[in-house]
């Protein structure tokens, strides 16, 4: 579109494909590994440039040890097997808090979201208890469990079960009317209802919800750890920062991450086998 | 009308929502017989009810005063078809359309076969495995159609089944349905705003008044049948249109 040259120049526009309509598996291709590439490329820059830091000495290795070292140590230390024990006893933790709550919390939003009944009686007090900081329950769950695994798991427990619960219920009763309708005129019993509608229609929303709480999980873990208990990844880095042994404690933070990072992956891949339907949560251009 | 036996009556059926000091009549009352193997239309202004008479006959909801009848053998003569969220994101189509076999308890084999008969019928055979997600307004709404149909409804229900979608595929799909109801004669209460698809569906045009919604009108279609789509070019068709649509017309503008 010139407009400059004297005589208005007749141009045709003309609206052609681009590379991604002529090569559109080949696009594809190149633009997955590029945020492929991306998403490794950003975190391992961050790690050269700490590294950077460290060996010039900008940073005080002493007290931020260079990830050359964190990583050597936290090599070592699992090469002589003192670093799975305090792994195992976290994983163990998590993975049983998080059954328990998963399923309290799932029955119970089911119920409350489906009955009305149920959920005038139980909101309020539920409500009441979601904002009461899960970690301020540690002394209550130490009186009622003792010491040992019981408080930690239950605080787990304690914590994911709201996650679980909120998301369920507020996704049964946003399930359309029109969806529970065209089953029951088909004269479906509670239990097809359930099975056919209300589970299908809720899991996406609940899934997503205990994506959040196996996070969660692991964050409140670790803190009950440095608190109450005698192994554990929380106790691992919070005792080693005691003895100033600042490289372990790194690597109980890299653990941790990790932890984090692979549970909650791993429910983000149950997710997706269980609801084939829903579109990706990758969240990047998918068209 | 001559009929000893109707499949559906309603006797001066109302249907009020909301308690006392905001109630609103939504229908009737109204009276109305629906012969075995009828299909008859209700046309009328948006919000007079119709939809509320198809909940009532599909048992989602009870009227207020009046009763309606279905003479029927089995406990779910009904099925049911909604201008949207009917089928099921979750399911693939193929078990969108067995799902009413699927609740009836059917054998899986046996749902399977008629599932894929109907999906056959609907040109839909090739999308069997597919999600909902993955089709067109117009594969969606067949979907939808075969479910009602591969359960053998006594009573189907059709709620403006065809009115999301463009005016194109409304003309084949309505084309569709004539041909399959007439092969079936399934007792039919079709819903819709649309006097042409009244007109060429149905065996009997019924208009509805403003809420609370009355009948104040039934016509015959004077096409016998088996009847197609040609019928629309005929001068009886555009006649029997406008004459409806005069009386509509005065519903239709808010008083």
């Amino acid at each position: 579109m010139t407009t400059l040259t004297k005589p208005p120049a007749e141009s045709v526009l003309v609206r052609r494909p681009g590379p991604r309509e002529l090569h559109p598996a080949r696009t594809h291709r190149r633009r997955r590994a590029l945020e492929l590439s991306l998403a490794l490329a950003v975190p391992l820059v961050l790690v050269l440039l700490w590294q950077l830091a460290a060996t010039r000495a900008w940073i005080d290795d002493r007290v931020y040890p260079a990830p050359s070292t964190i990583l050597a140590d936290g090599w070592d230390r699992a090469a002589a097997g003192d670093l799975w024990p305090d792994v195992w006893a976290t994983l163990k933790r998590v993975l049983a808090g998080y059954a328990a709550g998963t399923a309290a919390g799932y029955a119970l939003g089911l119920l409350m979201g489906s009955l009305s009944l149920v959920r005038a009686a139980l909101e309020p007090l539920l409500d009441a208890l979601y904002v009461v900081p899960k970690l301020a329950l540690l002394p209550i769950f130490l009186n009622m469990f003792g010491l040992g695994e019981g408080p930690q798991v239950a605080l787990v427990a304690a914590t994911v079960f709201f996650f679980v619960w909120i998301s369920t219920m507020s996704a049964v009763m946003s399930i359309p009317a029109g969806h529970r309708d065209a089953g029951q005129v088909f004269g479906a019993s509670r239990w097809q209802m359930f099975r056919h509608v209300l589970l299908p229609a809720s899991l996406p929303a609940v899934l997503v919800g205990a994506r959040i709480a196996a996070g969660v999980a692991v964050l409140v873990i670790v803190a009950s750890e440095q608190i109450a208990a005698t192994d554990g990844l929380g106790h691992l880095i919070f005792d080693s920062r005691a003895l100033f042994q600042n490289d372990v404690m790194f690597v109980g933070i890299v653990c941790v991450a990790v932890l984090g990072v692979l549970f909650s992956e791993l429910i983000r891949f149950a997710g997706r086998l269980l609801t084939p339907w829903a579109p990706r949560d990758r969240g990047r251009g998918q068209s | 009308m001559g009929e000893p036996y109707p499949k559906l009556r309603a006797t001066h059926l109302t249907r009020a929502f909301g308690r006392t000091p905001h109630t609103v009549h939504a229908l009737g009352p109204l009276d109305l017989t629906v012969a075995p193997g009828e299909f008859v239309c209700v046309v009328g202004p948006s919000g007079c009810g119709k939809s509320t008479l198809l909940r009532i006959a599909a048992g989602l909801l009870r009227p207020s005063t009046g009763t309606l009848e279905i003479r029927t053998t089995s406990a779910r003569p009904a099925a049911m078809i909604f201008q949207d969220y009917g089928i099921y994101d979750w399911k693939t189509v193929r078990a969108n359309v067995r799902f009413g076999l699927d609740i009836q308890r059917v054998p899986r084999r046996e749902a399977n076969a008629r599932a894929d008969d109907w999906l056959a019928r609907m040109g839909l055979s090739d999308f069997a495995d597919a999600y909902p997600a993955t089709l067109s307004g117009g594969m969606r709404q067949r979907v939808a159609i075969a479910r009602a149909l591969a359960v053998e409804p006594e009573l189907l229900l059709m709620d403006e089944p065809f009115a999301a979608l463009d005016a194109q595929l409304r003309t084949i799909l309505q084309d569709e349905l004539l041909d399959i109801t007439q092969s079936l004669r399934t007792t039919t209460l079709f819903i819709t705003h649309s006097l042409e698809e009244a007109i060429v569906l149905g065996d009997r045009v019924l208009v509805m008044s403003a809420r609370p919604g009355r009948i104040i009108a039934e016509h015959r279609p004077p096409f016998p049948r088996p009847r197609t789509g040609d019928i629309r070019a005929t001068p009886e068709f555009t006649a029997l249109k406008s004459e409806l649509w005069d009386l509509l017309r005065k519903e239709a503008v808010p008083a």
